[in-house]
Parts: C-alpha cells; sequence; structure tokens
C-alpha cells in the first residue's frame, strides 16, 4: 500500500498564511517573550544573586508584580505561539534545496535554528505552566532546565530575526491583501484583521481567566489559575506544608538564637515580649500566585541591634526544615535593616499556623516567596 | 547587513551559553532525556495541535459554504477556538484535580469551572451572532437594500 504524498507549501489555500500575519503575531508573541524573559530573569537573580548585582529591598511589591507578570506572559504566549505556528505552518513543508549549494547550506542552518526555537519554546512554556501546578513528570530538574532554555530560545530568537530582517521590515507596516474574488470565500474567509481580533481575543480570554491568581481582583474568574490567593490556613496558600518540611512544632526547650557579636537566646515567651512592629507585605510566588498578608513580629534590624550587630550585615537564616534547598536562606544587608523585615510571629491577626512557619519566620519586601524562610530558629550574621 | 550579523552573532553567543548552562548544570541522565521532551514537544505542535487547527478550519470553512451559513460562520469560527485553547489550558488542571501537593494548590474545582466557562463562551459567540443578525437586518433595512445577502 502507498502512502499518500504529504502536503508541499501550496497545498495550503488560505491567503492568512502570510508573511505579514507572522510579522504582526511574532510581534506580540516576542513582547510576550522579551516580558517573560527578563521578569525571570529577575526572579532568578533574587534566587541567586551574584556579588556584583545589588538588588534593592523596595518597591515592596515589585516581585509580586514581576512574577505576576512572568507567569501570564508565559500563559498569554501559550495561544500566540499556536497562531504563530499556524500560520507559517506551510514552510514545514517548503522543498529542501537541492543538490546542495551555498544558499542550500544557509537554508539547511536556518530551519535548524526554528527547530531550535519552536521546541525550546514549547517545551519551556510547557514546563513553566506545570511547575505553577507543581507537577514535574519529567525526568530532568525544573529550575536549571527553566533557565538554561530561557537562553536559548532568546538566543534562537536573536537568529531567526537576522534571518527574517528583510521580510520583517517589508511586512511591519500594513501591506495590500488579497482578497478572494469569488462570492462564499469573501463572506466567509477571514480576514487578517478577523484573524488578528481573533488571537487578541483569545489571549486576552487566558490572561483573565488565569492572572487572578496574582490579582485578586480576578480571583472569581481565575479558573484557568492553579491557585486562589485566599484559600489556606489564615487566608494565604500554602506551597510547602510543614509535614512535607518534617516539621512538627516546637517543646518547651524551644530556643530562638542569634549568632552574632554578641549570642542572644529567646524562648518564644521572651520574643514575643520583644517590641512588636507590624508590617503589610505580600507573599509572592516563583509560581505566579501571591496575596497580601498582615504581619506581626520583631524588626530583623532591631534584633541586629539587640545582638551588637552592624546594620550593613548579611544574615543568613536557617530553617527547623529538614534539609531541602530552602532550609537556609541569606538576607543581604539591604534586606535585612529594611524596617519591613520582620521576624514574624503573627499573621492576619493570629499566630502564625504550623503550615507558615509556627514559631516564628521571615517576611521581607521584594522576595520570592521562597525565601521567606519558615519555622526559624537560628540567625547568623555573616558580616 | 551589520544590523542582521550582530544580531546573528549576539543569538549564536546566548544561544552557546544557555547549552553550557544545560550541560554544567543538568547529569547524563537528563541531558540524554531532554531531546526526547524537545522533539515530543514539536511532534505536538506540528503534527497534532496546528493540524488540529487547520483541519477544524477546513471543516469549518467547507460547512460555511452551504446556503445561508456564511453568517453563522464567524461566530463559530471564533467560538471553536476559544474553546479549543482555554480547553488546552485547562487540560493539566483538570488532570490534576485533587492530586496537588497540598489542598491549596489546585483548590478549585476545575471540572465544573471549566464547564462553566465553556458554556460561557458558546453563549457569547450565540449572543455575537444574534447581535450580528439583528444589526444587518436593521441596517439592510435602513439602507433600503433588499436584495443583497
Amino acid at each position: 500500500m502507498k502512502l499518500p504524498a504529504p502536503p508541499t507549501e501550496k497545498a495550503f489555500p488560505s491567503p492568512l498564511h502570510h508573511p505579514r500575519v507572522a510579522t504582526v503575531v511574532g510581534r506580540w508573541l516576542a513582547t510576550a517573550v522579551t516580558i517573560c524573559f527578563f521578569t525571570g530573569l529577575y526572579s532568578h537573580f533574587l534566587q541567586d544573586t551574584p556579588s556584583w548585582l545589588p538588588i534593592p529591598s523596595r518597591p515592596a511589591s515589585l516581585y509580586r508584580v514581576t512574577q505576576g507578570l512572568h507567569v501570564l506572559s508565559g500563559t498569554v504566549a501559550v495561544p500566540l505561539l499556536l497562531a504563530k505556528l499556524w500560520t507559517v505552518y506551510p514552510k514545514l513543508f517548503a522543498k529542501l534545496p537541492w543538490p546542495p549549494t551555498r544558499q542550500a547550506l544557509g537554508t539547511l542552518l536556518e530551519r535548524a535554528s526554528i527547530l531550535v526555537l519552536v521546541s525550546a519554546m514549547a517545551l519551556e512554556l510547557f514546563i513553566g505552566f506545570l511547575n505553577t501546578l507543581q507537577w514535574y513528570p519529567w525526568p530532568f530538574p525544573f529550575r536549571q532546565t527553566h533557565y538554561a532554555l530561557a537562553w536559548i530560545i532568546v538566543g534562537a530568537l536573536l537568529v531567526h530575526l537576522a534571518v527574517k530582517l528583510p521580510l520583517i521590515r517589508a511586512n511591519w507596516r500594513r501591506t495590500a491583501e488579497k482578497v478572494p474574488d469569488s462570492l462564499p470565500p469573501a463572506i466567509t474567509g477571514l480576514t487578517r484583521r478577523g484573524l488578528f481580533r481573533t488571537v487578541a481575543g483569545a489571549a486576552t480570554l487566558v490572561g483573565i481567566t488565569s492572572v487572578g491568581q496574582s490579582a485578586p481582583a480576578f480571583g472569581p474568574v481565575a479558573v484557568l489559575a492553579p491557585r486562589k490567593p485566599n484559600i489556606g490556613p489564615q487566608g494565604l496558600p500554602v506551597n510547602r506544608t510543614a509535614e512535607a518540611a518534617g516539621v512538627t512544632g516546637i517543646d518547651e526547650n524551644w530556643r530562638f538564637m542569634i549568632m552574632g557579636p554578641q549570642q542572644l537566646s529567646y524562648t518564644l515567651d521572651e520574643l514575643r515580649a520583644l517590641p512588636q512592629s507590624r508590617s503589610e507585605l505580600p507573599i509572592a510566588c516563583v509560581e505566579g500566585w501571591s496575596q497580601g498578608a498582615r504581619w506581626e513580629g520583631v524588626r530583623i534590624r532591631d534584633l541586629l541591634e539587640l545582638c551588637g550587630a552592624s546594620m550593613q550585615s548579611r544574615v543568613r537564616v536557617v530553617s527547623m526544615e529538614k534539609g531541602g534547598f530552602y532550609a537556609t536562606s541569606e538576607l543581604p544587608p539591604d534586606f535585612a535593616a529594611d524596617p519591613l523585615t520582620l521576624l514574624a510571629l503573627r499573621l492576619n491577626g493570629g499566630e502564625l499556623a504550623l503550615d507558615h512557619g509556627f514559631p516564628a519566620r521571615i517576611i521581607a519586601p521584594n522576595r520570592p516567596g521562597v525565601l521567606q524562610t519558615k519555622w526559624v530558629h537560628r540567625l547568623e550574621v555573616i558580616s | 547587513m551589520k544590523t542582521r550579523i550582530g544580531l546573528a552573532v549576539a543569538g549564536v553567543g546566548l544561544g552557546l551559553w544557555g547549552l553550557w548552562l544545560l550541560l554544567s548544570t543538568l547529569d547524563p541522565p537528563a541531558l540524554i532525556r531532554l531531546p526526547i521532551w524537545l522533539g515530543g514537544a514539536v511532534v505536538a505542535d506540528d503534527f497534532f495541535l496546528v493540524p488540529l487547527t487547520i483541519g477544524v478550519g477546513w471543516i469549518v470553512a467547507r460547512w460555511s459554504a452551504r446556503p445561508d451559513r456564511h453568517r453563522a460562520v464567524g461566530a463559530v469560527r471564533t467560538t471553536m477556538l476559544y474553546v479549543g485553547i482555554t480547553t488546552l489550558i485547562a487540560l493539566p488542571l483538570l488532570l490534576r484535580q485533587g492530586k496537588g501537593v497540598n489542598p491549596t494548590v489546585l483548590p478549585r474545582d476545575y471540572l465544573r469551572d471549566w464547564l462553566l466557562l465553556e458554556a460561557t463562551i458558546i453563549a457569547g459567540g450565540v449572543a455575537g451572532y444574534l447581535v450580528q443578525r439583528f444589526t444587518f437586518r436593521r441596517s439592510r433595512a435602513s439602507s433600503g437594500d433588499i436584495g443583497g445577502r
């Protein structure tokens, strides 16, 4: 039996497989990718801060905004990527030039760069979205792969732009549209403007139904979001529960320690007796969800003063959590000295729930949730 | 030409940096399996999702060639596309419903919400179609154009 022949480039009759359409949809996709890349880079640098990069602790809600944008732009990129692939789909069946010439080599390299771009971007969006559900069905580490693929995508995208630049320039502004002359297609066929509206509508729809996990105003319609910001103990979601972290609570021998110029040790009651401060700060997670909350506890800067450390100190935070990548974190000097940064003992008017880090946790402005270390039992002044 | 060369050089440089990051942070078993997943992503897009869209688009276009269908085709096409894209995104949520690592992950009833969302999209499509018909008739009546389509 003979298999049917694969389609050729000419087998797709729609006039919407056109460079002008590819340019417009490509611009939208590039905008989403750019926002996603830079917000992702920011998040990466907050978690793995290079020594040459000073990151300020204000504005306090900056990370909430950037990470919300990161997940939003990534989610919205899904319909945009599909629309882009649809537009250029006939190119997949373009004949490879034969016999091989210099020009053919160029075409081959270009198609290889597109293969890299499409495969990396599709996988990046897929693993990124599944990460917001905390679902990891693949056999490679999420964070490292997601970060490396981002650079590969941006690189392949720049190569793609270099190759297509003349075509992009020629189609940057509106070009004449071929209108079919027979009646039914004229009425039933989608115009370019119609296609742009539909794609923009799809992207908006996906955005509105998922942004509610970071923007509480859209919470009720966030039917495509894996989080509801007000669900969880004390009205706040949890990423890592006490059970998952192997923390069961404290006994009467529990002491909170500060290792600085002086070593101080406090019982929980003694901590409660220290001057308490209040901060209104969000928990903003790398998975994109965020929720504001009212925290009460002791300022880290007050604790630094009590142990005689300088206000430019870097502080290591040690949790009772068993193992795990985030059992310790570091507060850079700007964050440790910020008057909003607390060793929090209370949340939204009640004692901290065990899943939120009882008896004490760090809450600091402009930081990813994974660095807001829970179940803290020791602070070490490093410098 | 200078711009293009600059872009290409920068692109290759950043891509190689990404490749180096992969090689230096992933262990060999992961590095062997990653290309399989990358290939799978291309297959899912280029040999399933996009052909599916093109196929459905073709069927809708054929369907609309019958008499009097052209008035509804815009609404039908947009509605199907919106149903498709929201279902694609809802799929992982539906598959993982009740399997979140803790009760605050995936806390909604995603099946109910997905059905509601699709019902809303379809209702919106029907409403859009009716509004379009209504305004079309009025504009035709006021212009006195009786014979036009």
